[in-house]
């Protein structure tokens, strides 16, 4: 059977640099797998390699031992992956409510012909849509802060409703980026409990994660990126304790 | 009193062309500076249309809003490309052919001197010849107009449309087309600037290039910023507002020859007054 998630051979060059080399790896389905490494490892970009928001110089992605080498974004939402940013790009200008809104797939009224021909139909789809997006958000604990600007919102909350929008799109392998960094304890231990459930809900998670408190406390696996190259891949406490691996990550010379 | 009607049904197309720069400009983000451009080739494929007898006033007006459709799906494709900045001189360019176009293409837009005598409207063969029953026709056109600009933006389009001006890459990454979007904006926006430039020319019988001109875009993104962006409100109260300054100068006495370069003047220091000082405008958000 073919592997949930393969990458085989992903090269990423941006002119000199060479982000990613000869990366090959696999994710396997219902697991957390934590991808971590030093500050320009190149995680973001195995994340923007998978979702097709940029096309990689060699190598192949396969998600459920289909192809995904030349779709768009929108295509690989719809095959069952999304991502998270780790910048978040939230729409900050609407509320939490419609940002969910905007991640849940193909609706009616995205068209205006439907919108003006179809009016009635149109909001009764809508009144179905705003009731499974309150539903996501109340399942990452936005509920109460559904109809605040998203300008609004604490840093924290900004956070679970990027995975909140995810979830939207019913993608089943999420990327997350960076999803536990600059929170404070209360919101980490929210973030941490999220993922857990996430995943005993059958959801596949590949979490960047610089915190290794983090990493030993929600990984089942993790990859070990460094200048472009996979270093090592394997529990969370056999990569931790690997002395060559910390030396890298804690100020190493390598 | 003819004074009044006048000014309220120029007002009326005005608020159609409003509508069109706000569903472009503001809530989808696509920053166009040759609206006017659109407007005139409408006005004047119903000009010619009705001038030669082809066809009647509303399959006329058909035509040029999908003309116009097509056209600004056509000047706004470069938005797709280039973004933000960059999309505004490319459109700036967009602007400056059509007006050399509509000035130099004597036998097509009757060049610098314009087109006179344009017939009046009909509706299926009834022609509408007073104030009175032009008003009424732009009334109706302008209900129509908000209608469709309510629906579409509290629809689920509106909201996709908001989000691409936010973030492109964040509605790629939540699964959406942006191509697709944006497009069927354009569209919209093109039918709306096309049926306003049909109404225009028939309503003053007599259209030249110097409506349609830069000065002409500025004006409509002077209306939207004045009025408001991305409010249906805004949109409607944008150009009832610049278009009263010019009736309102007639008031004052200052010589005929200067009363358009002070119109423009004005023009100016509220654009740059509003920027600086309510973004937002009367009754809208931040553009």
């Amino acid at each position: 059977m073919a592997p949930y998630l393969q990458a085989q051979g992903l090269e990423v060059s941006f002119g000199g640099l060479r982000a990613l080399q000869d990366c090959s790896f696999t994710i396997d389905k219902g697991r957390i797998t934590c991808l971590v490494g030093p500050n320009g490892a190149g995680k973001t970009t195995i994340f923007n390699a998978i979702t097709g928001f940029l096309t990689p110089n060699a190598g192949h992605v396969a998600f459920r031992g289909d192809s995904l080498d030349g779709l768009t974004p929108q295509q690989i939402v719809a095959k069952g992956i999304a991502r998270t940013f780790q910048n978040l790009r939230l729409f900050v200008d609407l509320t939490a409510l419609d940002n969910v809104l905007i991640g849940l797939p193909a609706q009616t009224g995205e068209e205006p012909l439907a919108a003006i021909f179809r009016p009635f139909h149109v909001a009764a789809a809508q009144r179905r849509r705003r009731q499974e997006a309150m539903a996501t958000l109340e399942h990452v604990g936005l509920a109460d802060r559904a109809h605040e600007f998203v300008r609004n919102l604490s840093y924290g909350e900004q956070k679970l409703l990027t995975v909140a929008r995810v979830l939207a799109t019913g993608a089943e392998l999420i990327l997350l980026d960076e999803p536990a960094s600059g929170l404070s304890a209360g919101a980490l231990d929210a973030i941490m409990a999220l993922l857990r459930r996430l995943q005993a809900e059958g959801k596949t998670l590949l979490v960047v994660e610089h915190n290794t408190r983090v990493v030993q406390k929600i990984a089942d696996d993790v990859l070990f990126l460094h200048q472009g190259h996979l270093m090592a891949t394997g529990t969370p406490e056999a990569i931790i304790s690997d002395p060559a691996l910390a030396e890298i990550y804690f100020g190493g010379t390598i | 009193m003819d004074f009044l009607l006048s000014y309220l049904a120029l007002a009326e197309i005005y608020v159609l062309l409003g509508l069109s720069t706000n569903l472009l400009v503001g809530i989808a983000g696509i920053f166009s500076v040759s609206q006017a451009a659109v407007f005139g080739v409408g006005a004047y494929i119903v000009a010619q249309s009705l001038m030669h007898g082809v066809m009647g006033f509303v399959p006329a007006v058909l035509v040029a809003a999908v003309a116009c459709i097509v056209l600004n799906i056509l000047v706004t494709l470069p938005s797709l490309r280039v973004s933000g900045d960059y999309f505004v001189v490319t459109s700036f360019g967009i602007q400056l052919l059509a007006t050399a176009v509509f000035i130099n293409w004597t036998e097509g837009t009757g060049g610098a001197n314009g087109l006179p005598g344009i017939p009046p409207p009909d509706i299926f063969g009834y022609a509408l010849e007073t104030n009175e029953q032009l008003l009424m026709l732009t009334t109706a056109a302008v209900v129509l107009g908000c209608l469709v600009f309510w629906l579409t933006m509290h629809a689920p389009f509106g909201r996709l449309l908001r989000a691409i001006r936010e973030d492109e890459l964040a509605v790629a990454a939540a699964g959406k087309g942006v191509l697709r979007a944006k497009v069927s904006a354009a569209a919209l926006a093109g039918a709306f600037a096309g049926s306003a430039g049909g109404l225009y020319a028939t309503f003053l019988s007599f259209i030249d290039p110097v409506s349609f001109d830069l000065d002409a875009s500025i004006l409509l993104l002077t209306m939207v910023v004045v009025g408001g962006a991305r409010t249906l409100p805004g949109s409607i109260l944008g150009p009832f507002l610049l278009l009263a300054l010019p009736q309102l100068l007639t008031f004052i006495d200052i010589p005929t020859t200067i009363a358009a370069s002070a119109r423009q003047f004005i023009y100016g220091v509220l654009l740059i007054a509003f920027m600086l000082f309510r973004p937002q405008g009367i009754v809208g958000e931040k553009l």
